[in-house]
């Protein structure tokens, strides 16, 4: 039994220390919460896209630039609204298509030059917007 | 044309919120040491003491009796012809309900199926079918081969199939063309008829990699037999207990394991942009990071599990192999976190597409006009709350697992000491499990 009681102390000192880390961290994460709305819906993406500049609220918008074998951004991650519109504008050296993987799924035909064009999304999940013919994962939208 | 990021299947989970990670990764510590400290000292599952309680009366006599079996081979051969003509004579699109089926319904649906009604894929496993049909039409015994299958082959080629499936999963980037995914179970077929001829169906039960992955994850179900036969209800963790030590059982848990984390790995924005930055070659790189998983898995499992003291008799390259079973709880776990909205809604979306199985418009069994229920995904909240109670029960269950077949196998004074390198690794897998889950 000695040995038994023992263990009972470094691991009830334990719990309650992983108890107090457990809400250190939780309000930590209140204070620089990222995911508030009101905030969210005008933010400007952080990789490769750049925000409207007028004031009326209208999701996100993303720059694309397709240039030879290559695109940018090039697999990123920028937030989206379920319901709000997410605007590419997309810049291309030749025609092409991006296949959006949403539920149910979408496509986004374009033409060489710059255009405008607008999805929006049912419900939540991540969903990658795909150029089929570079092969590669354009970027990865994630709708709240 | 490929698909690059998907295999079916659109939008992917959300990532969990990181508090949920967090608390999730604090939980898992503090139960780890709670059960360390102040769980039994002596073991406790299938010491013989106590009689497993019988199985009601009336689910014996079904289980046993003389149409239940036959019945569930019968639908489950028919099944299989239905969605092999679907792969043979359907057309190459995503709506032949043959993907769903082989993907969706069969690799995740196996997990629960088996973890509710017990050794699931043997009951209906078609290559079980043939191998007793061919055996009765040449008069011969479908439990005996040619030959004994070799006892140190044990689980090996199973896992040697669960890592051809996980790669033609999730790193080969056609494996939604109908072409190679109907080859891939071609040689399925094939290899395990060969096998079945040649070793009876002792074969099917060490090396069909979807019945071993299903018999193992049946482990966890309440269902089992005692000595006699006779069925029985034991405590899940009981029954888990007495999952059968074979060569290669590491090796299948720590494929099952490492792909599901790799599934969820190879989504994150990190490892995309790093793969399309590179010239090497994306499916090179996949399956390099899919192997280095799955020997991260397996090579700290066993290193932790040999790192104690051990009666002077006791083998050290043994452990590994009996602690194994404690990996099956962590995988279950693993497997609702991240496939659970998957399974349940295209899941969903291909009991609809089985109406149609040659895409000609035919609604056959009814289901055509049904929609899919998204509700899952429309919760974020209550699917991340799932999936984080999904990681921490399993590896709770794990945890207990490993601290019975401790006190069961090492010599007194290194019981504590003992495990606690097992103890280590596996926090460290619950915890990178619920990084991943946050960060993918």
């Amino acid at each position: 039994m000695p040995r038994r009681r023992r263990w009972v102390a470094p691991a009830a000192a334990l719990i309650v220390l992983t108890g107090a880390l457990l809400a250190g961290c939780a309000s930590a994460e209140d204070d620089s919460s990222p995911a508030d709305p009101a905030t969210s819906q005008e933010s400007t993406p952080t990789d490769g896209g750049t925000g409207s500049p007028s004031a009326e609220p209208q999701g996100t918008v993303v720059d694309i630039t397709f240039s030879g074998d290559s695109v940018t951004p090039n697999g990123e991650r920028i937030d989206a609204e379920v319901g709000e519109p997410l605007t590419l504008d997309i810049t291309a050296d030749k025609p092409g298509e991006l296949h959006v993987h949403s539920t149910p799924e979408q496509e986004v035909a374009y033409d060489a030059g710059t255009s405008t064009h607008q999805v929006t999304f049912d419900q939540p999940g991540i969903v990658d917007i795909e150029s089929h013919h570079l092969d590669k994962v354009v970027v990865q939208v994630e709708v709240r | 044309m490929r698909l690059f990021a998907h295999g079916i299947g659109g939008a992917k989970d959300l990532p969990i919120p990181a508090e949920y990670a967090i608390a999730g990764a604090c939980a898992a510590l503090a139960v780890s040491f709670t059960v360390l400290a102040l769980a039994w000292r002596t073991p406790r599952f299938n010491t013989g003491d106590r009689r497993p309680r019988p199985a009601p009366g009336w689910v014996a006599d079904m289980v046993d009796g003389p149409w239940f079996a036959p019945l569930l081979r019968v639908l489950g051969f028919a099944f299989f012809l239905y969605v092999a003509a679907a792969a043979v004579f359907g057309k190459d699109l995503l709506i032949n309900p043959f993907f769903g089926v082989f993907f969706v319904l069969l690799w995740v649906g196996i997990v629960p199926m088996s973890l509710f009604f017990g050794p699931f894929y043997k009951a209906i496993s078609p290559v079980r079918t043939i191998n007793l049909l061919l055996a009765k039409l040449s008069g011969s015994d479908p439990e005996v081969g040619l030959r004994d299958y070799p006892r140190w082959l044990g689980h090996w080629p199973a896992a040697v199939g669960l890592f051809a499936f996980v790669w033609f999963e999730l790193v080969y980037p056609f494996s939604t063309e109908l072409g190679p995914a109907r080859l891939w179970c071609a040689a399925y077929v094939g290899v395990m008829l060969i096998g079945g001829a040649v070793f009876g169906n002792r074969f099917f039960e060490n090396a069909d990699p979807f019945e071993v992955y299903s018999t193992l994850v049946s482990r966890l179900s309440v269902w089992g037999r005692d000595g006699d036969g006779n069925l029985v209800v034991r405590s899940p963790l009981a029954n888990l207990d007495l999952t059968p030590v074979r060569p290669g059982l590491l090796a299948v848990c720590s494929v099952l394991l490492g792909s599901t984390a790799f599934d969820s790995f190879k989504d994150s924005s990190t490892w995309l942009t790093t793969i399309q930055s590179t010239d090497i070659d994306t499916d090179w790189l996949n399956l390099a990071a899919l192997l280095g998983f799955v020997l991260a898995v397996g090579i700290l499992f066993g290193a932790a599990t040999m790192m104690t003291g051990i009666h002077d008799d006791h083998h050290r390259l043994s452990l590994p192999g009996q602690f194994a079973h404690s990996l099956v709880p962590i995988i279950v776990g693993y497997v609702v976190a991240h496939y659970l909205s998957y399974l349940v809604e295209v899941g969903q979306q291909t009991v609809i597409y089985l109406s149609d199985p040659f895409s000609t418009g035919a609604n056959l069994l009814g289901t055509g006009n049904r929609a899919v229920n998204y509700w899952l995904s429309n919760h974020p909240t209550f699917l991340a709350l799932t999936k984080v109670g999904g990681v921490i029960t399993g590896h709770v269950v794990a945890v207990i697992a490993a601290h019975d077949r401790a006190v069961k196998l090492l010599p007194k004074r290194h019981q504590l000491t003992g495990q606690l390198s097992l103890l280590v690794v596996m926090v460290g897998f619950t915890i990178g499990g619920l990084y991943l889950l946050f960060g993918a």
